[in-house]
């Protein structure tokens, strides 16, 4: 039996969804276990929304197998729902309804108090507000308190953070943080790498309605981009002897100059290397900056591939993207 | 219908409720339009009892004929813009989700279209009162009767329209076009008497003239329309089960 850290909340196996004869999800697998924020990402038009529309039992898989939290979604929906916490991409509230009347509207008997719960969102004070005169970040906020507000075993948060400006942005991750710090179970859909590297302890990347890849961003990262880039300035003479001493060091790939300056790409091990080149040349320059890459160039370029319709149905399928796939997995890109 | 259930429907009344009173086109064209369209079309005839008028005071048969208009303006306008406008902005997705069933919304729907027509309606009244007088009830059942079974039947015509249109626009653009033909012809205009024969033949066939007989004429005693009655017993029944077989998941 499955242990308390790892008891899984959503078990989604095969899932596959279509639009008319446009195929959305094509054979989905994702799990989503107690006490974990699990970012979904991937670019506009992934599948991510459809996903999370099944699991919800908003939308009825053409097939595979859905277990929400013991449910199935579709079947068990009544059951189900009340065990749910649901922030939806694209869904307001009536522009007259004002925040206090929202919580009235929402609560259940399991309800927490909603004050108190307005109150650590930063909304008391607009208890009185329409929706219609509420800022996007307040909004946001508010269906994050409407989420929480009947205890639920499961969190879905769909681009929490999608029109909003910067500010408002990091409140309401500073939200999902306090909720994550709460042992809360989240499943966090995002299509901004930052937000799933800030706020995810393990994220499944999807594309064209296929799992490309999963684990912790930091992961993700060593596994797609293992990569650091090295600058700094260079003005001395003697640069073409420099670059022939770094490019032989362990992990070094690409060396390149610019007129006055030097960038060494290469494996994280390798800065250790070229430091000591650099000490050991007693010349260690004062603008010496090492980048290491995020969440977002490590996965850019994979998510952001042309959404190019997925055929179905047939083994050219899997000959098209199977080796793709793998190239993409593998170490170095 | 487990008491979570109960308390959803009550909670979606109440705030139902007070959505729409605080809707300005609820204000305006379900409250406020036919009371003044009455005062001026009342006013129009007379009050000398006419032949055009089935030997009736004339704004004592316009008032009797606005209750109607209450009736197409909640069923035609206020309820499909309502719906169309929820459907558009994800708020049923979002009452979806949170766990409300099906049917405690269609029911807030159907409790808030009521509620709407009784309070123009009354309001209507109150103003009728001190200009035109409230004319006589000859059969109060009947009027019941008539009154009750139409505003059963267009508010589910209203949510009909509503999950059947596209966004409020589309829906406030197909409302009123078919609000202002009713209006016209089957309730606040001319009365049947000097219409020609082609306007008749349409009049005739608009539900909401049915509704508008079947309470004209037993509350002002010049006939007892049985069969339109029916018709409109009939509107209501099937109106009420299409849109309920529409909004069922
Ligand atoms: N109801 C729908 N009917 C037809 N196509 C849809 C519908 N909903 C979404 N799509 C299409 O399915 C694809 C995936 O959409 P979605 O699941 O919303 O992706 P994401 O959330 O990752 O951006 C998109 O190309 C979108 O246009
Ligand atoms: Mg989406």
């Amino acid at each position: 039996m499955a242990n308390t850290d790892t008891e899984a909340v959503v078990t989604v196996r095969g899932l596959h969804k279509r639009y008319g004869d446009r195929t959305v999800v094509n054979g989905l697998d994702l799990d989503v276990h107690a006490g974990e924020v699990l970012g979904l990402i991937g670019a506009n038009g992934a599948g991510k929304t459809t996903t999370v529309e099944c699991i919800q039992g908003l939308r009825r898989p053409d097939s595979g197998v859905l277990r929400v939290l013991g449910c199935d979604p579709v079947r068990d929906a009544e059951r189900l729902r009340p065990m749910l916490g649901s922030q939806l991409q694209d869904s307001a509230l009536p522009d007259r309804l004002r925040v206090g009347e929202a919580i009235e509207l929402f609560a259940t008997d399991r309800a927490h108090n909603g004050d108190d719960l307005l109150a650590q969102f930063g909304l008391i004070e607009r208890r009185k507000a329409a929706f219609a005169s509420m800022s996007g970040g307040e909004r946001q906020r508010l269906f994050l308190v409407l989420a929480l507000l009947n205890r639920p075993r499961l969190v879905i948060l769909d681009e929490l953070t999608q029109g909003l400006d910067p500010a408002a942005r990091r409140d309401v991750w500073a939200a999902v943080a306090q909720l994550r710090d709460a042992g809360t179970t989240v499943l966090l859909v995002t299509h901004e790498l930052d937000e799933a590297e800030v706020l995810c302890g393990r994220v499944v990347a999807m594309r064209s309605g296929r799992v490309l890849d999963q684990g912790p961003p930091a992961d993700l990262i060593s596994r797609h981009a293992p990569w650091a880039m090295i600058r700094f300035a260079w003005s001395r003479p003697g640069v073409d002897d420099l670059l022939a001493d770094l490019r032989p060091l362990p992990g070094v790939q690409v060396v390149a100059t610019t007129p006055g300056r030097v960038e060494v790409r290469g494996t994280r091990q390798s800065i250790a290397y070229v430091g000591a080149e650099l000490v050991k040349r007693g010349a260690v320059p004062d603008d010496l900056s090492v980048e290491l890459p995020d969440l977002e160039s490590a996965l850019l370029h994979l998510l952001d591939e042309p959404d190019t319709p997925v055929e179905f149905g047939r083994s050219r399928n899997i000959a098209k993207t199977g080796p793709t796939d793998h190239a993409l997995a593998g170490a170095n890109r | 219908m487990s008491a979570l259930s109960t308390s959803t429907a009550t909670r979606l009344i109440r705030t139902e409720f007070r959505l729409t009173f605080r809707d300005p086109l609820v204000l305006t064209f379900v409250l406020v339009f036919p009371i003044v369209t009455m005062l001026i079309i009342g006013g129009s005839f007379g009050t000398t009892p006419d032949p055009s008028f089935e030997g009736v005071n004339p704004s004592h048969w316009y008032v009797a004929s606005y209750l109607t208009v209450v009736v197409a303006a909640t069923g035609l306008v206020m309820m499909p813009v309502h719906l169309a406008s929820y459907r558009e902005r994800g708020v049923l997705r979002r009452f979806a989700v949170a766990g409300f069933p099906r049917w405690s919304f269609a029911i807030a729907q159907l409790v808030i279209g009521i509620v709407t027509i009784v309070v123009a309606g009354v309001l209507l009244l109150l103003v009728a009162a001190p200009v035109y007088g409230i004319p006589a009830v000859h059969d109060v059942w009947r009027v019941v009767a008539g009154l009750t079974l139409g505003a059963i039947g267009f508010v589910s015509i209203g949510v009909l329209l509503g999950t059947l249109l596209p966004s409020a626009r589309a829906a406030q653009a197909v409302g009123l076009l078919l609000f202002f033909p009713s209006f016209l012809l089957g309730a606040g205009g001319p009365p049947p008497q000097v219409m020609g024969s082609a306007l008749r033949a349409v009049s005739d066939f608009l539900p909401l003239t049915w509704v508008t007989t079947s309470i004209r004429q037993p509350w002002l005693g010049i006939g007892t329309p049985t069969g339109t009655l029916v018709e409109v017993a009939a509107l209501a029944v099937v109106a009420t089960v299409v849109a309920v077989r529409r909004s069922a998941l």
